[in-house]
Parts: C-alpha cells; sequence; structure tokens
C-alpha cells in the first residue's frame, strides 16, 4: 500500500478498508440505546446457465467502455462526510416527519442491501467473465450506498441489525428476463427520484432538511450507470425486447409506476418536508423515465391520458381501504378489503389497457446522465 | 430430491457480515459446493451474528438447507416471478401508515 487512505471509503480492497477501520479506536462500537432495526433482504435464485450465457459481442464497444468506467471508480471516495455533512437536529424535527424520514432510510437501506446480496449470488455462480465482472462492480456499488445510509440511520439512534441469517429464510425465482426488466426499471426510476429531488432542492435549498440529499446526484449516476449496464444487456439479445415480451414490458413499467406512486402517496410529511407535490413528483419522474426507457423499451406508457392519472388515484384509495379493511378486522373488514382488492385489480387492468406510444429504438443504447 | 418429501442437508459455511460505512453487506458461502435451488430454505445455525460498526466479521458455521420438493421448486419457478416488485423497491416501506 503506497498510497495510505484515511477513510475507509477511499479503500480500494477489502483488506486495506478492514485495516483503516481497525485503527479506530472501537468506541464506534459502543451502540448505546440504539432503536434496534432488522434488516429483512430477500434472498433470490435463478437460471444461472441462462445467465452465464449472455453474449455481449454485439454491444461490444459500449460494454467495454462502461465497465471501463466502472473499474476506475469515479465515486470512490465519495460517500462519506464531510464539511458539507450540516448537523442534523434530530430532537427538533417533528415526529411524523422523523418517522417517515427514517423509513425513507431504512427502506433504502434495506433495498441496497438486497441488491447487494442479489448482485453478489450472480457473481458468484456465474462463469462468465463479462457477467461476473459487471454484478461485481454492482455489487461493490450497493453496498457502499448501504454503508452510507447505515451511519446516517445511527445518527438518529436507529442501528441495522443483519442477525437475518440466522432465521430460516426461503430463496424465491426469478426468470432472468424478468430481473432484467425489473432491475434496469428499478435503476433507471432510482436515477430519475434522485436527480429530481436532487434538482428541486438546489433551487429550494430551504426544504432540504437533511444533508443527506446533497449526495444524490452521484448517488444516481450508479444507479445510472447500472441501468446502462442491463440495457445492454437486453440490447444483446434482441429477442428480450420483441414480441410477446413487450407485453411483459408494458406490465412491467406498469407495475413499477403505479407502486411508486401509491408509496410516494403514504408518506405526506416527507413530501411536504421536501416541498415536493407528490402528483407533481410522480409525473415529473415518469416523464424523466419514458425519456431514459426509450433506448432499448419500443413502448412508454402514455402518461398524458386521462385514464392514467384517473386509474392511479382509483388505486391508491383502492390501497387505502384494502389496509383499513384488514385492520378493521371481522367479516366486515374482510368485505371491505376484499373489494378494495377486487377494485385495484380492475384499476390495474384499466391502467394496463390503456394503448402505450411505439417509436423506434436507437441503433446505440448509451445514454449519459443528463437532467 | 422426493416429488412431495423434503430433503434436509447440512452444509458447512462461511458467513461475513460487514458492518462498515464503506460496505454494509451479509454473505453466505457453502463450503462444500452445496447449490441452492428455488423454493429451498436456508438456515445458519448457532447464535445471532452481529458485527459491531465498524467491523466485518467472519465466522465459520454450520447451515441447515431444507431442499424444496420436486412440486415445490416447479411451483416455486411457475410462480416466483410474481414476487418481482420486491425488486423494485421505492425507498418506503410497504406500510399504508406509520
Amino acid at each position: 500500500m503506497n498510497v495510505q487512505a484515511k477513510h475507509s471509503a477511499d479503500a480500494s480492497t477489502a483488506e486495506e478498508a478492514i485495516a483503516i477501520q481497525e485503527r479506530f479506536d472501537s468506541t464506534a462500537a459502543t451502540e448505546l440505546a440504539m432503536q434496534n432495526t432488522l434488516l429483512t433482504p430477500r434472498f433470490y435464485t435463478t437460471d444461472f446457465d441462462e445467465m452465464d450465457a449472455i453474449d455481449v459481442t454485439p454491444v461490444r464497444d459500449d460494454w467495454d467502455s462502461l465497465i471501463d468506467r466502472m473499474v476506475s471508480d469515479p465515486n470512490k471516495g465519495h460517500f462519506k462526510k464531510n464539511e458539507d455533512w450540516d448537523h442534523v437536529d434530530w430532537e427538533g424535527m417533528e415526529p411524523e416527519l422523523k418517522k417517515e424520514f427514517i423509513d425513507f432510510l431504512v427502506s433504502s437501506c434495506t433495498a441496497e442491501f438486497s441488491g447487494c446480496v442479489l448482485y453478489k449470488e450472480m457473481k458468484r455462480r456465474g462463469s462468465n467473465k463479462d457477467v461476473t465482472q459487471l454484478f461485481q462492480l454492482m455489487a461493490r456499488d450497493e453496498a457502499r450506498h448501504a454503508g452510507f445510509i447505515n451511519d446516517a440511520l445511527r445518527e438518529a439512534g436507529v442501528a441495522v441489525n443483519l442477525g437475518f441469517l440466522t432465521q430460516k429464510k426461503k430463496y424465491t425465482y426469478f426468470k432472468p428476463k424478468f430481473i432484467y426488466y425489473a432491475t434496469y426499471l428499478s435503476e433507471k426510476i432510482g436515477y430519475a427520484r434522485y436527480i429530481t429531488i436532487f434538482r428541486h432542492l438546489q433551487e429550494h435549498p430551504e426544504h432540504r432538511f437533511h444533508p443527506i440529499f446533497k449526495w444524490f446526484e452521484e448517488w444516481c449516476n450508479d444507479e445510472f450507470a447500472h441501468g446502462e449496464a442491463f440495457a445492454l444487456i437486453m440490447k444483446s439479445d434482441p429477442k428480450l425486447t420483441r414480441g410477446r415480451n413487450v407485453l411483459w414490458i408494458k406490465f412491467f413499467l406498469t407495475a413499477v409506476y403505479a407502486t411508486m406512486y401509491i408509496r410516494d402517496h403514504q408518506r405526506p410529511r416527507f413530501h411536504a418536508a421536501l416541498g415536493v407535490d407528490p402528483d407533481w413528483y410522480a409525473h415529473e419522474v415518469f416523464t424523466k423515465t419514458s425519456t431514459l426507457t426509450r433506448q432499448i423499451f419500443p413502448i412508454t406508457l402514455d402518461i398524458e391520458n386521462p385514464r392514467w392519472q384517473r386509474g392511479l388515484e382509483r388505486l391508491q384509495r383502492a390501497n387505502v381501504d384494502m389496509a383499513e379493511g384488514r385492520k378493521q378486522g371481522g367479516i366486515d373488514g374482510r368485505l371491505k378489503s376484499l373489494g378494495a382488492q377486487m377494485r385495484a385489480a380492475a384499476c390495474f387492468v384499466d391502467l394496463y389497457t390503456i394503448p402505450a406510444k411505439t417509436h423506434a429504438v436507437p441503433a446505440s443504447t448509451r445514454l449519459e446522465p443528463a437532467y | 430430491m422426493g416429488l412431495f418429501t423434503k430433503e434436509i442437508e447440512r452444509a458447512p459455511c462461511t458467513v461475513e457480515i460487514s458492518h462498515k460505512f464503506e460496505s454494509l453487506h451479509a454473505h453466505v458461502r457453502f463450503n462444500n459446493g452445496a447449490v441452492i435451488h428455488p423454493g429451498d430454505e436456508v438456515q445458519v445455525h448457532g447464535p445471532e451474528i452481529m458485527a459491531p460498526f465498524g467491523e466485518v466479521v467472519t465466522e465459520d458455521r454450520e447451515a441447515t438447507i431444507i431442499r424444496a420438493s420436486k412440486i415445490e421448486q416447479l411451483w416455486t419457478r411457475m410462480t416466483g416471478d410474481f414476487e418481482f416488485m420486491e425488486l423494485c423497491e421505492f425507498s418506503f416501506s410497504e406500510e399504508v401508515t406509520l
């Protein structure tokens, strides 16, 4: 080790990072009266042989330049606190906002963590060098993000518990192509979500109630790069974005957009504190995501169609009723919940059947973050 | 593997938990080359493994793998895909109200 990194976020290898951490006094380990939150990531398995058979030859140039950039690790050292990390007044934070914000941090941490587990598993089970290298790099980024959020949580007195490993866990199964559609969309919509908040707070810094939002720009550039890699994988096999698979793509787009809409509407204080109207935010994020996904998907959802917004609002109401029914319990509650469930299903079908917009897909998929 | 019966096997494994600023992760690796299939359940034995903040803990443990029956494996293959929303986290938990 010629140049000694000072912070584990600057370390290039795990061994180096461990050495740095060992130099710290272990007072960091005294976790007094911390609220304990058990992380509950999901465990997946897939058809690893099929995934191993990915051949990126048709997109080799774009692939190599993307991987080279990820290997050069432009965000190394970025995810640590510096002088921009202002003091957070956790005590003074309105309790309801605090609850929603901590939910936001814990869920973000779980999501990054689950991504890390999934990517690491693929790395380990594969033998195709292109694929395993990509998953290794993505696992690195996700673990880094998770560590950063974890640090913010610790400051709030919340300790994440990684003890889930000793609990019994079941492995569920995903077809590789569904992993591509879902993770591609999840990375791209993640980028759109983070950058929209980041740009909004640049214009309205008075709403930035926590410093972590200042890190969203670099953070979402990692998400963007991961999405690019999945776009190239899909590009390498044209069948994935043709024929009946287009119906699957439409299904994933509808489900992902609708889920985001519902979840965001469940956290009103969080959005009020940011000075963001969830309906405006959803529309903004869908517009950006649709523009981005034209790089590989031959369709985009018609989010300007009046049926779209109306359908989302109905779905959201059905979802609230469903939860109320479950909470109420008894026969009445169960009937209420069942009725709401049927309404939700009908809303989803209504959203799904809005005619999509079709367009020609460009020859090269590569995009750069531009928002 | 039976059509309806589950089989149980034990496998030595290495658990690595990193609870560091630089990386928060947890992985289990089976040391006898055991491979997990759809529907299988895995449990690592022994007390909960906790890594204090700033540390990586690596431990050799034993795990039980409860192999899914043929039917269950088939079922998981057919239906697992519908749990895909788990992959698309939206930075909020599923709780409708907190």
